[in-house]
This record gives structure tokens, sequence and C-alpha cells, in this order.
């Protein structure tokens, strides 16, 4: 029986479907909002070097964890904190082997590329020009502990907290400065590089700020594990610590 | 506890307000659509009834550049009074307000239109204007319809979550209503609390639906 | 009665209303089937219907001139309407009811003075009940004193003895004919029933599918 090319290639996925190796997989990434840009860019490196795709859930990383608690299927959580990460762990839902961190991060103050506010230093958040700052949700979303931590070791987060506008993650601080409705945000200097319309006026030093470090893991339930393992692998590549320290993480090189 | 209550408390007095503050609107807008015709009367119907079949975020995000510092309104309001619409809770009362006026629209509309028009009539041929045929003849006649949709859009405001979130953002002790506060408490993986903000939620949206129901059901002979 | 109802056009469901005429009766009788435009007109004449085209004047004022876009409000006509289903506010009482039309004293006081209209229609005791409360003929009357305590110049009453049995509106007829002498108002009287007419009608105009049939005067 002759068959046209395009019922070959339906046949084909067919018979891939079953067989979860060698084939062709759809690797399933539950990753932390900081990350979307970076990672899209790996990704697409990605597939055009492998038969695999790989599909994204960004969003807060505290987020995340609750879908993963609920059953979301998916291969690989990469979270912008460990405490997220020691949430699924202690749940028995990632494979601890696999569990690593080679990225870290620095924290900024940012304002409206426009503004003319002066504000250089922590402290300067704490006057009365600044009504409003923006911080990814300061209870559980990892860039919004890490600022509420800062801010504590700085003794301002008493006097920051009631300007305090929370937000779903850290892009949303983000947004919310780019819109002119907050006067200063609190994120990653990884996500004020991405924006032309903020400007960074405060960089937190390696001595002050917290310890910063965004872990991936390979989920227990997952999918498609073993095009989840490959991918990890690739995400410890010289060539995915490339685009990570072109985006402006700080990437930790050598064995996981 | 208490800080549950305080959620609960500020959720209904901005519902309340919100329902009164719709209501002036709502029943012209109602009483010219069931009342009159004219030429671009669909499109005011449909453009009414959006925020009812628009996905709530999309209309959070319209109130948001419209109330937002850079907006329309917020910026006038912020460069001239100083005063903040977005990220406060005047924004959760325009979300509010906005989302549940077509519900309102709609029952008053239903309401005044069951109202038999010869009665109108017979009160203008008596000498009366047409404020005193609306007040005196029409919204007693109507009142049971409209004091269900009122009911119903309270129910509509209490639950308002989509537009909310964007354009007030869920900020404690500020902005954070009942729906919020239950998505948030889920996100933290504070069940206990979710749990019992969604019965409060579930018990305030049953006594409001069945008790509007009932207006909507009585007729007047 | 001088009601000019001239050159008037109104387009109905199966045809188009056409009157022109001039009537002069005390009590003018609208007679004809029903579906023939009868309480269309009386409408018009009301302000409460649009005419495409028509020149209604009451003596000598100009309710409705199309010619010259002028067309006054019903508040403003002064004229009575007891509609065929009396239209008596169901959530008012009687006297609510009966008042709902009394504003400022009009030039023709005593004659239109509550305790007088409730004296000739016999209504004074039924003030204080509800409307649902009355009969039929009790309805009646309250409907007809509502519309004359306005003071009206000319007093509309479709078929006001419909649905009512022979002996009910043997009891009604001779309200009416007290409404017609005591307090000298013109009146339309809309019926498809002749011998209602002759008693009480001094002049009739035939309505049939919306065309004036030429008549004769009758006079009772």
């Amino acid at each position: 029986m002759r068959l046209s090319a395009g019922l070959k290639f339906l046949l084909g996925l067919l018979l891939c479907a079953g067989a979860h190796d060698g084939c062709a997989a759809s690797v399933t990434v539950f990753a932390a909002a900081s990350l979307s840009d970076s990672l899209a860019k790996i990704a697409a490196q990605y597939e055009r070097e492998t038969p695999d795709k790989i599909v994204f859930n960004f969003a807060g990383s505290s987020l995340l964890a609750r879908q993963i608690e609920e059953g979301a299927p998916a291969d690989i959580f990469f979270s912008a904190d460990e405490a997220q990460m020691d949430r699924l762990q202690n749940k028995g839902m990632i494979l601890p082997a696999s569990r690593h961190s080679r990225l870290s991060n620095r924290l900024v103050i940012i304002v409206a590329a426009d503004s003319s506010l002066a504000i250089s230093a922590p402290r300067d958040l704490a006057k009365p020009s600044v009504s409003r700052v923006a911080l990814a949700d300061p209870q559980a979303v990892p860039a919004g502990v890490y600022a509420r931590e800062f801010l504590r070791s700085q003794n301002l987060w008493s006097a920051i907290e009631p300007k305090v506008v929370p937000t779903a993650n850290v892009r949303g601080a983000l947004a919310a400065v780019e819109s002119g409705d907050v006067e200063a945000a609190i994120v990653y200097k990884t996500d004020a590089a991405i924006s032309k319309r903020v400007k960074i006026v405060y960089e937190a030093t390696q001595e002050d700020a917290p310890k910063i470090s965004e872990p991936m893991a390979a989920l227990k339930d997952a999918p498609e594990p073993a095009a989840a393992r490959r991918f990890l692998l690739y995400l410890d590549s010289p060539a995915a610590g490339k685009v990570f320290a072109e985006f402006g993480f700080i990437v930790r090189h050598g064995a996981p | 506890m208490s800080q549950e209550w305080q959620i609960v408390w500020f959720t209904a007095w901005v519902s309340a307000l919100s329902t009164l503050l719709i209501l002036p609107a709502g029943l012209a807008a109602a009483w010219l659509l069931a009342r009159h015709d004219w030429r671009g009367k669909s499109l005011v119907e449909t453009l009414i009834m959006l925020p009812l079949v628009m996905p709530p975020v999309a209309t959070g995000l319209i109130l948001l550049k419209v109330l937002g510092r850079r907006g329309v309104l917020g910026g006038f309001m912020h460069d001239k009074f100083h005063l903040d619409l977005a990220f406060t809770w005047r924004a959760v009362l325009a979300a509010q307000a906005v989302m549940s006026f077509p519900l309102l629209v709609m029952f008053a509309r239903t309401a005044f239109a069951g109202v038999n028009p010869r009665f109108e009539q017979i009160a203008r041929t008596l000498g009366a204007g047409e404020w005193r045929v609306f007040f005196s003849i029409t919204v007693p006649l109507a009142w049971r319809g409209i004091v269900g949709g009122m009911i119903l859009a309270f129910a509509r405001a209490l639950g308002e979550f989509g537009a909310t979130i964007m354009v007030a953002g869920n900020i404690p002790g500020r902005t954070a209503t009942l729906s919020l506060s239950i998505y948030e408490s889920v996100q933290l993986g504070r069940d206990a609390a979710a749990f019992r903000l969604l019965g409060i939620a579930v018990v305030l949206a049953f006594a409001a639906v069945w008790l509007g129901g009932w207006f909507l059901r009585q007729r007047r002979v | 009665m001088s009601l000019l109802l001239k050159n008037i056009s109104l387009p109905l469901a199966d045809f188009v209303l056409q009157v022109d005429v001039e009537l002069a009766g005390q009590v003018t009788a609208i007679f004809g089937p029903s579906g023939a435009g009868k309480t269309s007109l009386l409408d018009l004449i009301a302000g409460l219907r649009r005419p495409e085209r028509a020149l209604i004047q009451l003596e000598q004022r100009v309710l409705t001139d199309t010619a010259r876009g002028l067309a006054l409000p019903p508040r403003e006509r002064q004229i009575g309407y007891v509609p065929q289903d009396l239209a008596l506010f169901p959530h008012l009482p009687v006297r609510k009811n009966l008042l709902y039309g009394c504003k400022t004293p009009a030039p023709r006081d005593g004659l239109f003075s509550y305790e007088h209209v409730a004296a000739v229609l016999e209504i004074g005791p039924l003030a204080g009940r509800g409307v649902t409360e009355l009969s039929g003929g009790e309805k009646q009357r309250v409907a007809l004193a509502r519309a004359l305590l306005t003071s009206p110049r000319l007093l509309l009453l479709d078929e006001p003895l419909a649905g009512l049995d022979a002996a009910l509106k043997a009891r009604i007829i001779p309200y009416l004919a007290r409404v017609r002498d005591e307090f000298q108002v013109p009146m339309l009287y809309v019926s498809h029933d002749r011998q209602e007419i002759q008693a009480l009608c001094d002049e009739v105009m035939e309505l049939e599918r919306g065309q004036v049939l030429p008549r004769a005067k009758e006079k009772a």
C-alpha cells in the first residue's frame, strides 16, 4: 500500500507516542518568572540541536510549588530560592540527587527611567517622596522574600512595609515601575536589564545582600524523565551558562 | 481570626458602596433600554453587557490603564489632587462597580419592561412630568425586580477577583478582599485559612443569590 | 365641544388610520368594530402617540400640528382619559389614585372639587380602600372621578361599559349622564354598543378599518 508522505509522518508520530525514550519528547519546565527570558533563549538553542521540545510555565516560585504539590504534570522545577525547593523536597516530590544550584543573582532598586526622584541608597526608600514600593509578594515569592530579608538587615523593613505593593511575581513589580504606579521597586538585576523603561539606582553588594541561590531539580513523577535529565544536563553546559551570564546571572562554574 | 473578619467587613462595605454607586446610572440605563428605541441602541446594549462576558482580567487591564498614575483619570487625580486610584480601595470599588453594573441593568430592565406602559401613560394625562412618572409609578411597580437586581449585583461585587487583582492588587489591610485572600492563602499553602474564608464566601453568596432570587420571583398581580 | 381632527394619518398594523372631521357635539360617540382604530385615535388626541401627520385642535388650542413640528406633551393638554382597562394604579390606595392629578386649582374649581366629584359619583366611602378591593362598577366610577378631578377640557372614555353585565351597565349609565349634565365637559365616547350610544351621545362618528364612514347626526 502506497502511503503519502503526510500519512507516513502521522504514523511515525503514533508509533512514537507509546515509547518515551529515543523519540521526540516534550519537556515541561516550571520556572520562576525571573528566568523567563534567559530560559526561552536556551530552550530555542536546545530545540535546534535536539528533537525535544521544551514547554514552560513561568510564575512566582511559590505558586509553581503549590501547583506541583497539587499534581501538575511538570518534569523540571527551577526555583528562585531554596525555600520553595525545600518545600517540594520535604514532600518527596523531587529527585534529590538531581537538585543543584548554579545561578545566583543580585538585588537592585529600580525607578522609572524618566524619574527625577533622588534615590541612591535603600534608606531613600523611607523618604516621604516615595509613597509606594513594589515587591514580589514578600510573604512567599522568592524575590519578595529576599527583598524583605535585605531590608530587615538594613533595619528599614518597618519603615517600608506600609508602602509595599505586593505583586504576584517579580516581573509584576517591574511592570508597576514601568507604568508609573509605584515610585520604586526591588527586583533582580537580571529583571532590570530586560527593561529599557527603568533604571537601576542601587545594587546590593555581596556583603549586605542575602545569599540568592536559584536551584533546579527533576521531579519524581515527571512524565518524561529521560528527556528531563537530558535538558538538565544541557542547563549545566557552558553554552547555557553563557546565555545566563549574558542576561546578568552570576553563574557558578564547575561540576554541580 | 480578627484579621479574617476585617477582610470580610472590608469586602462587604466596599461591595455595598459599589452597589449604591451604580444604582442611579444603572436604573437610568435600564429605563432607557426598556422604554425607548433609538439609533445605536444595540451598540449601547452591547457595551453595557461587555464586562459580563469579557475575561475579567481584560476588564481589569483596561481599568488599570484608566485609573493608573499615567492613565486618563488616574493621572488627573494624582497630579491635581495627589489622590491615587489604582492600588487603593477606590480601585476595588471601581472594579466591583464595573463588573456588577451589567447585572443590575439586566434585571432592572426586565422589571421596568414588566410594568404596563398604560400606567405611565395615564399618569402623564393626569399631569405628571417624566421624573414624577418614574418615581411615583414606574419604580414602585418595578421595585421587586430592582431590589433583586441590586442584591445580585452585590453578590457579584462580593466575589469579584480578576479585575480587582489587576487594578487594585492584593495589598494586606488595604485592598485585600475575600476572593483575593482565598487565592493568596492557597498560594501560600495556608489551606485551613483558605477553607475558612471559602466557607464565609459560600455562605454570603448563597444568602445573596437566594434572597435576590426570592425578590425576582415575586410578581405583582 | 369644538374638536378639530384634521388630516390625521397614523399607520397601524393592517391599515392606515385616516381621519378628517370636526366634532361639535356634547358627547360624541366613536362607533365601530374592534380593531377599527378607535383606541389609537384616542391615544393621538391625548398625546400618547405620535401621528405621521395631523392637526389636532381643541377649542382654539392647537394640541398637535405636524406641519409646524408642534406636539404638546400629554400633561399639558388637560385631557382626561379613562382607558379600557381603567389603569387604576395598583400600588396606591383609592384616595391617592383620585388625587394623583390634582395640583394647582383649575379655573372651574368648585365644580371639579373633590367633594363635588365624590358626591356625584358616590365614591366617598371608597377612598380608604385598596384598588383590588373594589368591584367592577366601583372601579369604573373611581377611574372616571380620577380623570374629572384634573378639571379636564375634554374627557376620553374608551369602552367604559365593556365587560359589565346588563344590570351593572344600567346602574353606571346614569352616572355618565350625571357627568355629562353636571360637569359640562365635552366627552368622546368609544363604544361598539348602539344602545349605550343612543342613551348618552348626541353625535356619532363611525370608524371602520381606520376610515371615517359618512354619517348622520343623531340626537338623543
